[in-house]
């Protein structure tokens, strides 16, 4: 029975009935039209378009430019994306979200963090990978290849490291000044310990920033990390790559020849005021020490680190799997990263090439003010050669985060070392066992 | 007898002169650090990125503030974002004020069965934290292909429990039953006896609701962050951040986005303060 | 009103008698579901599995609830939580107070006051956060520019563990002390003057009325306000994100749990491990929530003059 009583009651029942079924259904179809609205996969829907996300300064605009008006034997354009804030992030959210792809991406150093979710990249020795495969680094080749023998993430550009070193801090303390007395000086990590205590000894500089930097690059410079290829755990071994590194951080840092600063803005001030007189680092590091101690141009060189040389960074590029026209932006890639175009990227924004054509150019190579007049490409262009073939694992940074934590530790607060070195393991080992990939 | 008396009313007064006079300074202060930092905006924004590091620091405005306005604007579409950030908080705004009242009037005039009960539920939401729902909530977004899109911000909030609550809270009181009577004696159905009775009387409030819904949704950061992806359909906020991310070194721009993110929202404070304030403390005085 | 003789009272006409009301309330039980109560139950399930969005899930069953136990990032996120809760909270509530006492007073302005201590509350928190982050800057903030020319040493505002844990002390603080004061000046308002004048008639002086009539008869709003801190200091995001970035800064010294929570879901990809400090900071609410409610109800004063009845 119904509320309603007084008048007539069909009348008011059809006219009240009316009014909110009309009102229900208004609102249902609000909310249907609003869920009808999702998304399709790819970020743009026009098919002659392709888009590239990419961070400031990793590729040369004008190569992207000319991409932008046509890419070169396909009938399509580039439209690029700038993506600030944390690219990583971004990236994944879009792929867990399956929402806005985009075509093309770019992908910094840590494109092992993707070997999990290959699936969701182009394998691009169906694209004709291999063809090219000779006119690269076979280092940097290998990192873009996944567990699976997928090539998914194509080579962009590199960062085979060196010393950076203050030559007039390094002849005040009585240490050689030329790069190559230098290199033979300090040839082996050993060596490099002795110089470093004999320049705090006789002018109480510090040799590095702090212990992590040696810690990375040595891990950096070799043929084995933290795990094989097939997954085994390789970071507990007593004689592997882990245990080398840290015990010479270790040592660097109880020999005092480490100033202690953890932070970029306490790192760039030691630079400049050269309580710091070197650093061990990639040949992109080169543009940033030179806007960072302006005042100090003349008085670095670069010389071969101890040990081996190894890779810091470099990018990648990557086709993800909902690309409307995984062809035409293969050929994007390769047209970006022939080595003629690695020459331009050189001269645009300074990014090392990895394709070993680039080095015989002779724009690649020219006296450097800054560096006293040195050549300093050329000594990256042979630590580039160097670098060995490495396989680096999703779950490396399981294990990295806290050794570098303890690190840290023994450094900033005179932690035991061996205490640290334990607690270090089990952290790695506790987070390795929470994600189902130790027992 | 009466000198003493006469000499303790005078001390008094005294004593009260100089209380009320400490009491003003005492608020004053209070109001100086309040507006203290949007003064600092202002002076960031409208001096160079040089100024604002100089020693000393430049205490005063500059000139330069359409000169960083206009780096803001090439760096990133922040008007784009502002008009996006509008859409959303408006959007949000007219459905819990809408579905909001309708909830809140059947509850609080309507004798329906489980009446009782599912208001209890109402009222155990409020014991959830938002933080639980996250990361599901995200699963959830990517199912539905909402992810990046405004329907994420704007969905889930449609109908709060705060809102009902405090709008029950008021129609109990404010509408009368010989109203609703009436209108059902005339023969309105619940919904005509909404819009012509409930609407009307409930004017207050929903004004105070709107208010609150706008600002919480203009301020939104944490959703907004995890779940819009495309750089070309963001939020203030999100630019924001972004824009200090990006471009972080050069301060005189950022502050200039800073200030055309906080400008429009004082501007909507300044005109509804009254309602807002009124209800913002009557509301938990009696809560 | 009469009652028709065919009026019938059967439980299923009830109902369908009552569908406009039952409509009306829906929207909010249906976003409930969809948006509220089904992720609650799904944030369980994710919790005993690894998963990274974007893969397939893997069972670790309470792997993850265990990692969390002794995790030391995360005691350290709850640690910061509460420091800086009770650094913000006890100032914030005690200026609050001042404040609404002294605007309770017969001054002019008040609209203007009430206004002007309202507004930063409701304006952008990434803004100001940005704002303080520059006004606290180790480098070239005005504060350390002030500490300078008084020949004082600089505080390392942003970089050292207390000084970060001051600074979003101090942001939080700001954004809420003109919030509480006008709901203590409501609730000022709200005290009839009649137990004013009961007290008083008794000889009691004003500290005395004040500790004993005003504060038991200002509890619930100060309950209210106690609470509303609560639940503002365990969700602290914006300020310590915008202003440290994702790892909340040097050492973590500003990482809240749920930046914590951000930081391991939606940074690391470690879906299963956010939920799990999802559920653990829901648990910390609750046993918050409950020691609040007993110190601030349980405390009893006399109350001579606070009955009116």
């Amino acid at each position: 029975m119904l509320n309603d009583e007084s008048g007539n009651p069909m009348d008011n029942l059809s006219r009240r009935r009316f009014m909110s079924v009309t009102m229900a259904v208004a609102g249902l179809a609000a909310t249907g039209a609003l869920v009808g609205c999702s998304r399709t996969e790819s970020i743009s829907t026009d098919p002659n378009l392709l888009t590239l996300w990419y961070w400031k300064r990793s590729i040369s605009e004008k190569l992207l430019d000319s991409a932008r008006r046509s890419i070169t034997g396909t009938p399509r354009r580039l439209r690029t994306d700038l993506i600030g804030g944390d690219f990583d992030v971004k990236l994944r959210t879009s792929l867990a979200g399956r929402a806005y792809v985009p075509d093309i991406t770019g992908l910094n150093s840590n494109v092992a963090l993707y070997f999990p979710s290959e699936d969701q990249f182009v394998d691009m020795n169906e694209l004709g990978a291999q063809e090219h495969k000779a006119d690269y680094l076979p280092w940097k080749w290998q990192f873009g290849v996944t567990p699976t023998g997928r090539m998914c993430f194509w080579p962009m550009d590199t960062g085979p490291t060196a010393q950076f070193y203050r030559t007039d801090l390094f002849a005040a303390a009585s240490l050689p000044r030329d790069p190559d007395e230098v290199a033979a000086t300090t040839n082996t990590w050993p060596a490099w310990l002795d110089a470093g205590k004999k320049l705090k000894r006789n002018s109480g500089v510090s040799l590095l920033a702090n212990a992590s930097i040696v810690y990375s690059q040595i891990v950096n410079a070799s043929a084995e990390r933290y795990f094989s290829p097939a997954g085994r755990a390789l970071f507990q071994d007593p004689g592997g790559t882990i245990r080398r590194a840290w015990d010479v951080a270790v040592a660097a840092a109880q020999a005092g020849i480490t100033a202690k600063v953890l932070t970029p803005a306490e790192q760039n001030s030691a630079w400049v005021s050269g309580k710091v007189a070197s650093n061990i680092e990639a040949v992109w590091w080169g543009p940033i020490l030179k806007s960072t101690a302006p005042n100090s141009s003349g008085k670095w060189a670069v010389a071969h680190q101890p040990g081996a040389p190894g890779n810091s960074g470099g990018s990648f590029l990557a086709i993800p799997k909902s690309c409307k026209d995984p062809k035409a932006a293969f050929d994007f890639i390769t047209w970006l990263t022939s080595p003629e175009a690695q020459i331009q990227t050189y001269e645009d924004v300074q990014l090392f090439p990895s394709a070993p054509k680039a080095f015989e150019s002779p724009r690649l190579s020219s006296p450097d003010k800054f560096f006293g007049g040195q050549d300093v490409l050329g000594v990256f262009q042979e630590s580039a050669k160097e670098v060995p073939i490495t396989f680096i694992s999703p779950y490396d940074s399981q294990v990295s985060e806290g050794v570098l934590k303890e690190l840290t530790n023994v450094e900033t607060q005179g932690k035991d070392p061996d205490r640290a070195w334990a607690d270090a393991m089990n952290q790695g080992i506790r987070q390795l066992e929470k994600r189902g990939l130790m027992k | 007898m009466t000198t003493t008396q006469a000499r303790r009313d005078a001390r008094a007064l005294k004593q009260s002169r100089v209380a009320r006079i400490v009491t003003h300074l005492a608020i004053l202060v209070g109001v100086v650090l309040s507006i203290f930092p949007f003064y600092w905006l202002v002076v960031m924004a409208t001096n160079t990125t040089a100024e604002i590091f100089g020693y000393p620091p430049k205490l005063i405005f500059g000139t330069h503030l359409f000169e960083n306005i206009g780096h803001v604007l090439a760096a990133i579409d922040l008007f784009g974002a502002l008009g996006n950030t509008l859409f959303v908080a408006l959007s949000c705004t007219v459905l819990v004020m809408f579905f909001d009242s309708l909830a809140a009037f059947a509850f609080a005039k309507f004798e329906f069965p489980f009446r009782r009960t599912l208001f209890a539920v109402l009222l155990a939401t409020f014991m959830i934290p938002a933080q639980l729902s996250l990361v599901p909530n995200f699963v959830v977004m990517s199912q539905l292909g909402w992810i990046g899109s405004f329907q994420a911000l704007i969905i889930p909030g449609a109908a709060n429990a705060f809102g009902i609550f405090l709008l029950r809270q008021l129609a109990a009181g404010a509408i009368p039953d010989e109203l609703v009577e009436a209108a059902r004696i005339d023969g309105a159905g619940f919904f005509r006896t909404y819009f012509q009775v409930a609407v009307p009387m409930l004017r207050g409030g929903l004004a105070f609701l709107g208010i609150f819904t706008f600002i919480g949704a203009w301020n939104d950061y944490i959703w907004p962050l995890i779940v819009l992806v495309d750089p070309k359909r963001q939020t203030l906020q999100v630019a924001l951040a972004q824009l200090s991310s990006i471009y972080g070194t050069d301060y005189g721009m950022v502050m200039a986005g800073a200030l055309i993110s906080v400008v429009p929202l004082i501007g909507v404070f300044l005109i509804g303060s009254r309602h807002f304030i009124a209800n913002i403390a009557a509301g938990a005085v009696k809560g | 009103m009469t009652t028709s003789p065919l009026t019938t009272r059967r439980p299923v006409s009830a109902l369908k008698r009552y569908w406009p009301q039952y409509l009306a309330i829906s929207p909010f039980y249906i976003l409930f579901l969809v948006f509220g109560l089904f992720p609650i139950v799904f944030s369980l399930y994710i919790s005993l599995h690894d998963w990274d969005g974007i893969g397939t899930m893997k069972w670790v069953g309470l792997a993850q609830f265990q990692y969390l136990l002794v995790d030391p990032r995360f005691w350290n996120a709850v640690s910061n939580t509460f420091i800086i809760w009770f650094m913000s909270t006890i100032p914030m509530l005690f200026f609050a107070l001042v404040i609404a006492v002294l605007l309770h007073q017969n001054i002019r302005s008040k609209g203007f006051y009430r206004v002007a201590y309202f507004m930063p509350n409701v304006t952008s928190m990434v803004a100001m956060a940005l704002v303080f982050g520059s006004v606290f800057s180790d480098t070239f903030g005005i504060v350390n520019s002030a500490l300078k020319s008084l020949s004082l040493d600089t505080v390392p505002w942003l970089t050292s563990d207390w000084g970060i844990k001051t600074t979003i002390a101090v942001m939080v603080i700001w954004r809420f002390t003109g919030y509480n004061a006008i709901i203590y000046l409501a609730g000022l308002q709200a005290i009839s003057s009649d137990v004013y004048d009961a007290a008083k008639m008794d000889g009691a002086g004003t500290a005395r009325i004040f500790a004993q009539v005003t504060i038991p008869m200002l509890r619930p709003v100060i309950l209210f306000t106690v609470i509303t801190s609560t639940i503002g200091g365990l969700s602290l995001f914006t300020e310590p994100q915008v202003l440290l970035g994702n790892t909340g800064g040097p050492n973590e010294s500003g990482m809240t749990i749920v930046l914590y929570q951000y930081n391991q879901a939606f940074t690391q990809f470690d879906f299963g491990y956010g939920s799990a400090i999802g559920w653990a900071l829901f648990v910390i609410a609750a046993l918050f929530a409950a020691i609040n409610w007993w110190l601030v109800s349980e405390r009893t004063g006399t109350k001579k003059w606070g009955r009116t009845k």
